[in-house]
């Protein structure tokens, strides 16, 4: 026992810690050569799984676009083709059928969506609403249902000859529309989906954001004598110029990549006999992996790449124009 | 050694080899039992899920992971996973099983590098020693491979699964079939004929299909019509079962890997803008050009007129088949025809059961019919080969075919029980007692093998895509045929 406790004494001095034998000998470089080698290990997780799944399919996508690849083909996989799969992109009339829809379904989903959500903020933060907590959750409840759950239910309601919303229409009289046919109707669908999805989360966002506003601001709106749609004209609105531009980033982006909803509405990966439910993105889908052409699928997302950046850029002078406004 | 020890060994030597072998015999799927994961990848109900559960029972060491998809990402998720195998050698990787569509046949007939060839392989005894565990299950001998099975087989749906150079690269799983479901409360109800050979002797040709489809809507009310009412679920259906019936389609079998594309070969067609999408005017002569050009086959022109024709004559409801709409209708009365492969019968009874006896079965115009139709393959990848193939002979094997008939209603593509009495005699209630197995059985001896050319699923889905155009009358035939020749220009690029 005793030599026991002898060792277990005298192993620090056998085995002394690497950390603590530098620590004296050359302090002030400890912690920061600490930081310098073993940052490195806290940071590898991320930066291992950035190589794998970010930096790489970038950079094999890239090398795609310009090839013609064929991945079952034993000898000659890979052909450089240089721009062609660009030119065949920009040459086929699909591409500008889901660049105009991918479009008109982002504008009919992201401006009522933000009104609405507006709107709903509005109410819930109001002083006198009981169960705020309830009504909050309800908002967000649409927003964790599945995509394609939400997509099949709404397909049933969007239904040419026994849908609900039909039904309603043939009772007042009017002709049946037919929601997946009808280029419109189909992406009034569609938006009507995404707004329903999103409408909440979005809400939560504007709240959060409008109870951030002073109350005193409101309290001298009053005493000026502004009723409630001028206090929120004038002072609700401008206070959540930056959400607003927040939102609709936000809402671009998650806009050019609508994919599921309009795939399970038009049942058809192609999007529907003229094209009218494609989106870039099934566009993308459909060529590569449907019509196996992975080069035009790899150029396409480039090309998606490119109009986000455009977008981007446009968001960002838009957003500095106002934020200098707001200096004036 | 003296002569007598020298006998005693021989015996006991004898002795213990005959009861050894004995043993072996007795218990040959014990003694090489190591547990095997088959995995299966197929869409629809290709697979049944209680056969599965049968071959557990026979089979305690094997364990089938059933993946399913939808068809075009099931054939995606083949293509990435041969894509692994041919580009990095990969092998293990799933599926061990795949089932392919017919539509898909004749592209993956031209990467025959992603299949076994089945008849390199060679069932082993396991099912023959299991055979004594289950009465039902029918004895599956060691050694078979894919010639010596072929003679079970309906020719035709073999051949679906047969490559260029005779390798055999897919087992038939059912056999579609194609006749007509009707409503015989609602024909009586238009004063058409309710007995199932009066309505087949209605329609002989698809003429006189649409020319009974026009009776029976002069009988429809004008509200009904608005409603949407009509004689048959989608006129789109027409196209695949007369395109169907001829023997061939897109593509020429030319002896090569895809076959000759029929396109733009010959025939007169107008020539188009691109841009305007109207047809040319010739500057000098003024008059509209025309050129060679559509699909060289009488069959597909047939079949795209005779879909045309029905769609004019309002004869359709242009419900989508498997949407909500189409489910409804089924029990509403919406429609009083579906062409139905032998398959559908089941889907009708699951989504209207109220309508039994309603229902009736008939022919289908212009001959015998098939629609679609599922090989069974064995990926070049698969590590478990012989579990795979051991268990795909048991499975299509007729005897458990003539169960999953029984049960599910899928036609067996086993020619030997063709004149089983459980098949020829069997009748089915909620189709008014009709004689199914022999109805069907009629149809698809009719069918001659139909070649399958590399594009045809995109081909077919082009056409597909233009017959929903001029239903939708977003164009006309014509304006919608032009589209089509753009889309297949690209489509075959």
């Amino acid at each position: 026992m005793a030599d026991i406790a002898t060792k277990e004494r005298s192993r620090p001095k056998a085995a002394p810690s690497p950390w603590k034998q530098k620590r004296p000998k050359k302090p002030g470089t400890g912690v920061a050569s600490l930081n310098g080698k073993w940052g490195y290990l806290f940071v590898a997780p991320f930066i291992g799984m950035f190589l794998i799944f970010g930096l790489f399919p970038v950079a094999y996508s890239t090398k795609l676009a310009f090839y013609k690849y064929d991945p079952l083909s034993l000898d000659q996989a890979w052909s450089w083709v240089g721009l062609q799969n660009f030119k065949d992109i920009l040459a086929d009339e699909t591409f500008w059928i889901s660049l105009g829809n991918t479009f008109e379904i982002w504008a009919l989903s992201t401006f009522p969506q933000m009104i609405l959500a507006i709107g709903f903020a509005a109410i819930l933060r109001n002083r006198f609403l009981r169960g705020k907590t309830f009504w909050r959750t309800i908002l967000l409840v649409p927003n964790i249902t599945s995509v394609i759950a939400v997509a099949i239910i709404f397909g049933q309601l969007f239904g040419r000859d026994y849908g609900m919303i039909n039904s309603v229409i043939g009772f007042f009289g009017f002709p049946h529309i037919d929601f997946v046919e009808n280029s419109f109707a189909s992406h009034v669908a569609v938006a009507a989906m995404i707004t329903w999805r999103w409408v909440g989360y979005n809400s939560l966002i504007f709240l959060a954001s409008m109870l951030a506003i002073p109350d005193d601001l409101y309290e001298s709106a009053s005493l000026d004598g502004a009723g409630a749609w001028k206090q929120f004209r004038y002072v609700t609105l401008p206070g959540l110029r930056n959400t607003i531009t927040f939102v609709l980033i936000v809402g671009t982006i998650g806009g050019l990549q609508v994919y599921a909803e309009p795939l399970t509405l038009a049942g058809t990966n192609d999007g529907g006999s003229s094209h009218q439910l494609s989106t870039l993105t099934m566009y993308l889908f459909n060529e590569s992996f449907i019509n196996i052409r992975y080069g035009h699928g790899a150029a396409i997302g480039i090309l998606i790449t490119i109009i986000v950046l455009i977008i981007s850029l446009i968001n960002f002078i838009v957003t500095r124009r106002v934020a200098s406004e707001d200096k004036k | 050694m003296s002569k007598k020890k020298f006998n005693r060994a021989v015996a006991a030597a004898a002795l213990i080899a005959t009861v050894g072998s004995g043993l072996l015999l007795a218990t040959p799927a014990r003694a090489t039992a190591t547990p095997v994961t088959l995995t299966i990848w197929t869409f629809g109900d290709v697979i049944e899920p209680a056969m599965l559960r049968a071959y557990k029972v026979i089979h305690p060491e094997v364990t089938i992971a059933l993946k399913k998809a939808d068809l075009d990402p099931s054939m995606t998720n083949l293509t990435t996973s041969c894509a692994a195998y041919v580009q990095s050698h990969r092998v293990g990787s799933p599926p061990d099983i795949a089932a392919v569509e017919v539509s898909y046949s004749g592209y993956w007939r031209a990467y025959p590098q992603c299949f076994t060839d089945l008849r390199t392989l060679n069932t082993s005894s396991a099912n023959a020693a299991a055979q004594s565990l289950v009465a039902s299950s029918s004895n599956i001998a060691a050694g078979l491979n894919a010639t010596d099975i072929k003679p079970n087989y309906l020719p035709w749906r073999w051949e679906q699964g047969v490559g260029y150079n005779d390798s055999v690269l897919g087992l038939p799983t059912d056999v579609g079939g194609l006749e007509v479901a009707y409503r015989s409360d609602l024909f009586k109800k238009a004063g058409l004929p309710t007995d199932r050979a009066k309505v087949s002797a209605l329609w002989p040709t698809w003429d006189k299909f649409i020319a009974t489809g026009k009776k029976y809507m002069t009988k429809v009310s004008a509200a009904d019509k608005k409603k949407g009412i009509g004689f048959i679920d989608n006129v789109g259906t027409i196209y695949a079962a007369s395109m169907n019936q001829g023997t061939y389609k897109y593509y020429k079998n030319n002896g090569t890997d895809a076959g000759q594309l029929l396109y733009k070969v010959k025939g007169k067609m107008p020539v188009y803008d691109a841009k305007t999408k109207k047809q040319k005017i010739d500057p000098k002569t003024k008059k509209p050009m025309f050129t060679t050009g559509w699909i060289l086959n009488p069959n597909i022109t047939k079949a795209w007129d005779y879909t045309i024709k029905a769609n004019d004559a309002g004869i359709g409801t242009r419900i989508g088949q498997y949407t909500s709409d189409w489910n409804v209708g089924m029990t509403k009365g919406t429609f009083a025809t579906i062409l139905a492969p032998a398959w559908m019968m089941d889907y009708i009874k699951g989504q209207a059961p109220t309508t039994k006896g309603k229902w009736d079965i008939a022919d289908l115009p212009g001959g015998g019919g098939n629609q679609g139709g599922t090989q069974l393959t064995i990926p070049a990848w698969s590590a478990n080969k012989q579990a795979a193939w051991d268990f795909m002979n048991w499975y299509l094997a007729p005897q458990q075919q003539l169960t999953v008939f029984k049960t599910y209603g899928l036609f067996p593509s086993t020619k030997s029980i063709y004149n089983d009495p459980a098949l020829v005699n069997y009748k089915d209630p909620f189709f008014n007692n009709a004689p199914v197995g022999k109805i069907y059985l009629t149809g698809i001896q009719k069918l001659k093998p139909i070649f399958e050319g590399k594009l045809e699923r995109a081909i077919d889905q082009a056409i597909g895509a233009g017959l929903g155009r001029v239903a939708a009358k977003k164009q006309t035939s014509l304006q919608s045929q032009i589209q089509v020749l753009v889309d297949l220009d690209k489509a075959t690029k």
